[in-house]
């Protein structure tokens, strides 16, 4: 609990609409799209980098935690008050600052939604590239903080990819700047690509400048049924080798298709083991090359039927399996962990075949999406939380599954992060001496532990 | 509504937040306890026992436009308006009526009507109509009965939509009758604020009145009447909005269009489109008008972003109400049409009043305005 006399510091500092402690703001502050929930003690939501800063002063004077949180969209718990402590909320932080179409790039503050910065740079024939699932509802900063992909990221790479500069509020109050509109800079350590990434434990992100590109004039869907899953994965496999980049290329199995059927949606013909949904953009000549090429290769290599998108319309119904699975699969049972193990993409054939073993072995109903194109995969494993005997069973599933991505060469996480969903996992990709790396490079940033505390690092550092 | 009838709802929320994007209260209002998700979350902690129904908790249900755009959101299926409508049930039960709706929830149970008028003032939007037939339309047998509503019937400045109607309907025909005083409120806003089981007496009057038309169809410009003899009537009577009466009438040629230039956009109705699932009845009547340049809004059809008329908003927070319906009319300005077509007397009023306010030069018309206008041949008796 924090008390009387921090209260009123806090709300001297944002004024008294913007502190928040009823018992209806501490509830629905208590959660973000993960699965456990931890009540805050408080919600601020500052106007300004100024107020941010004195926010952490005071919170290093006074030793209580503070969590930043965007829209409270990610999937590894990366912006619950674990501790609690304060939830900083940037509601007020949500404008475009600047769009500069010479240097192609955008200043923005943190609470501005993805889709809206897509929106209003679209009309100068720009385009930001990185494209979560959230993206209608998640913000910029918390899109940094968790270096969030998306779908577009085969061909576009992730918010990493984009980041130019940053204005940081460290933990203890000092605001630095890093990077800027420069597209070259080697000027000492890469702070901006340290922060990002950083869930939310090394700094609170006040101003992002990002970089954008032209909007690629045409595009391409198509969608290839095969009768063999493991056919569609090696067909994967082989695209990308075969020197095409396809913007996105998503994988949905047998499991996840039946259910999108019952759930109401698209049926599919029965004998479909995995359906691809491949998308190329770019200038319209290349993109009808591409996409022929595309064909050919999916029907040499098994698959039973391919379709292509002649209008907006169409491509848009062949996506629409696509964006009905998720929510199809989680309302089948009372939870739904969606993994994003990655493997580069030569192993995707080796890992999806391991998961539908795994899932046979522990007796578990996992259905397979995946940003097949870049390797990252989402198990959906639809289980109950309250069932303890079958949680033992996901877990060493989860632990298999992660043990045999790392053996490929792979990670823990392509893009959810790791928050508290995966930090007992963490040893499985780093040695003790990286961990360690980690720790010193918090400790020096936070050394009281005020930021986001029990986040990926706690398990090594019971001083948070 | 029983509360574990609706925890089956919440329980099946994943908390992912997808419905922030379509919510246009939490858009204005920021704060998560405004989200459809940070309500699903208040009502899963009032089930449980962990928090109680605060007076808060009565302010945040409130504060809903009833749009249902989060239902069309939502990847998990989770019917969130039946939730919020189940809240506000709860709400009412525990600590009495919203104070901004006890008038309404009055007016509705002892005058029959939400204008807290006398119910035999209801027929007075024929008054500035000519040519009146006799029987002022109050037949004591007809095919068709036209229920009419209370907003249409009591607020000038949509007792348009009414004498629009009879016209057209006249000109192709159609042999209707109204109700006249004997039109009870459908019980609509009883829903919205909490208290549906105050409809049961207005259900049984406006049935009864309706069969003893020997009436096979009742055909309502508003939306959310029809919605509701739909939802809550319980009749095999056929219920058709005016968009789908005049579309079939366009069709069988009783009625015709002379031509007409102007560049409209259509706003969607919540309870018309995203309830009813009407949403080509009216386009089709607009495509029938020669010379008539149709843009779509940004958001369309099931996307349709409500005006800010819905929910009780209006009376619950209207400041609120004003700025759904502020950013409504951006979105209509944005689509550079001069005038903006709906099929709702709410809606019409809401952005009508809000561009007034604003002196917004934005033409809003309800589609019965345009079909008169656009009408060739005019009345055929």
């Amino acid at each position: 609990m924090i008390s009387k006399s921090i209260v009123d510091a806090l709300r001297s500092i944002v004024g008294d609409a913007w502190f928040l402690d009823s018992p209806e703001d501490l509830a629905t502050y208590a959660y973000d799209g993960f699965l456990p929930e931890f009540k805050p003690d408080a919600v601020i939501v500052p106007g300004s980098t100024e107020e941010i800063s004195q926010i952490m002063k005071l919170a290093n004077r006074e030793m209580f935690y503070v969590t930043p949180r965007g829209a409270g969209t990610n999937i590894c718990g990366g912006s619950v008050a674990k501790k609690g402590g304060v939830i900083m909320a940037f509601h007020r932080l949500s404008k475009i600052l600047e769009i500069d179409t010479q240097n192609i790039c955008a200043v923005v503050q943190p609470g501005v939604v993805n889709a809206d910065l897509q929106q209003a740079v679209a009309p100068y024939g720009l385009m930001y590239p990185p494209d979560p699932a959230s993206m209608f509802v998640s913000t910029i900063g918390g899109n940094v903080a968790l270096n969030a992909g998306g779908p577009r990221g085969v061909k576009y790479g992730v918010t990493r990819d984009y980041l130019l500069g940053l204005e940081v509020v460290l933990p203890m109050g000092d605001v630095i700047r890093t990077g800027g509109k420069v597209l070259k800079s080697v000027s000492g350590y890469d702070l901006t690509r340290l922060m990002c990434g950083s869930e939310g434990t090394l700094g609170i992100i006040t101003e992002i400048t990002v970089r954008l590109v032209p909007l690629p004039p045409a595009k391409a869907t198509l969608q290839a049924i095969f009768a063999d899953l493991d056919d569609a994965a090696k067909a994967v496999s082989a695209i990308i080798g075969s020197g095409v980049v396809p913007t996105t290329l998503e994988l949905i199995d047998r499991v996840v298709l039946d259910v999108i059927g019952n759930y109401g949606g698209a049926k599919f013909r029965k004998d479909a083991e995995a359906l691809l949904l491949i998308e190329v953009d770019g200038e319209a000549s290349l993109v009808e090359t591409q996409g022929k090429k595309i064909e050919t290769f999916c029907k040499e290599r098994g698959a039973v039927e391919v379709e292509r998108a002649g209008t907006l319309e169409e491509a848009e119904k062949l996506w629409e399996a696509r964006r009905t699975a998720f929510g199809a699969v989680a309302s089948l049972r009372p939870n739904c962990i969606v993994e994003d193990a990655t493997v580069p993409v030569k192993r995707l054939p080796e890992i999806i075949r391991k998961i539908v073993e795994l899932a046979g072995k522990y007796q578990l109903r996992i259905g397979v999406l995946a940003h097949a194109g870049d390797g990252n995969l989402h198990p959906l494993i639809m289980t109950d939380l309250r069932d303890k005997e079958e949680m033992a069973r996901v877990d060493k599933a989860l632990e298999e599954m992660y043990e045999a991505a790392m053996a490929m060469g792979g990670t823990l996480s392509g893009e959810h992060g790791i928050g508290i969903a995966k930090n007992r996992f963490l040893d499985m990709e780093f040695n003790r001496s990286a961990i360690e790396i980690m720790r010193g490079i918090k400790k020096v940033f936070d050394p009281n532990g005020i930021l986001n505390p029990g986040s990926f690092l706690s398990i090594y550092d019971n001083n948070e | 509504m029983e509360l574990n009838q609706i925890a089956e709802e919440f329980d099946q929320c994943i908390k992912c937040g997808l419905c922030l994007a379509t919510c246009p209260v939490c858009k204005e209002l920021l704060l998560e306890k405004y989200t459809p998700r940070g309500k699903i979350q208040l009502a899963r902690y009032y089930s449980r026992g962990d928090l109680p129904l605060s007076d808060q908790y009565r302010d945040i249900f409130a504060k809903c436009l009833l749009c249902g755009a989060c239902t069309v959101t939502c990847p998990s299926g989770v019917d969130l308006k039946k939730v919020f409508l189940g809240m506000r049930e709860e709400i009412v039960g525990k600590k009495g009526l919203h104070p901004m709706m006890e008038e309404v929830v009055r007016s509705v149970i002892t005058n029959r009507n939400i204008a807290d008028e006398d119910n035999t003032e209801r027929a007075e939007w024929r008054e500035p109509l000519k040519d009146l037939p006799e029987h002022l339309y109050e037949k004591d047998r007809a095919e068709v009965a036209y229920f009419i509503g209370c907003v249409a019937s009591f607020f000038p400045m949509v007792q348009k939509i009414p004498q629009n109607l009879v016209q057209i309907m006249d000109a192709a025909e159609v042999d209707f009758a109204v109700l006249g005083g004997e039109e009870w409120c459908c019980g609509f806003p009883l829903i919205g604020a909490g208290v549906p089981g105050k409809m049961e007496e207005l259900i049984a009057h406006n049935l009864e009145k309706v069969k003893a038309l020997g009436a096979k169809r009742v055909v309502f410009t508003c939306p959310s009447c029809q919605q509701t003899w739909k939802e809550c009537y319980n009749t095999d009577l056929e219920l058709l909005h005016a968009t789908q009466l005049i579309e079939k009438l366009v069709q069988d040629g009783a009625i015709s269009f002379k031509e007409m230039h102007a560049k409209v956009t259509y706003h969607d109705p919540c309870d018309l489109g995203r309830h009813g699932g009407v949403f080509e009845a009216p386009r089709q009547i607009l495509r029938a008008i020669p010379g008539l340049e149709i843009v779509e809004l940004e958001n369309n059809r099931a996307k349709s972003v409500c005006c800010g008329g819905g929910g009780n908003v209006e009376m619950a927070d209207a400041d609120l109400s004003g700025t759904v319906a502020q950013k409504k009319i951006e979105e209509i300005e944005r689509t550079g049409a001069d005038t903006v077509i709906t099929s709702c007397q709410q809606c019409v009023r809401t952005i009508k009043s809000r561009a007034r306010r604003q002196k917004r030069n934005i033409h809003v018309m309800d589609i019965t305005d345009l079909v008169v206008q656009a009408m060739s041949g005019g009345k055929k008796h």
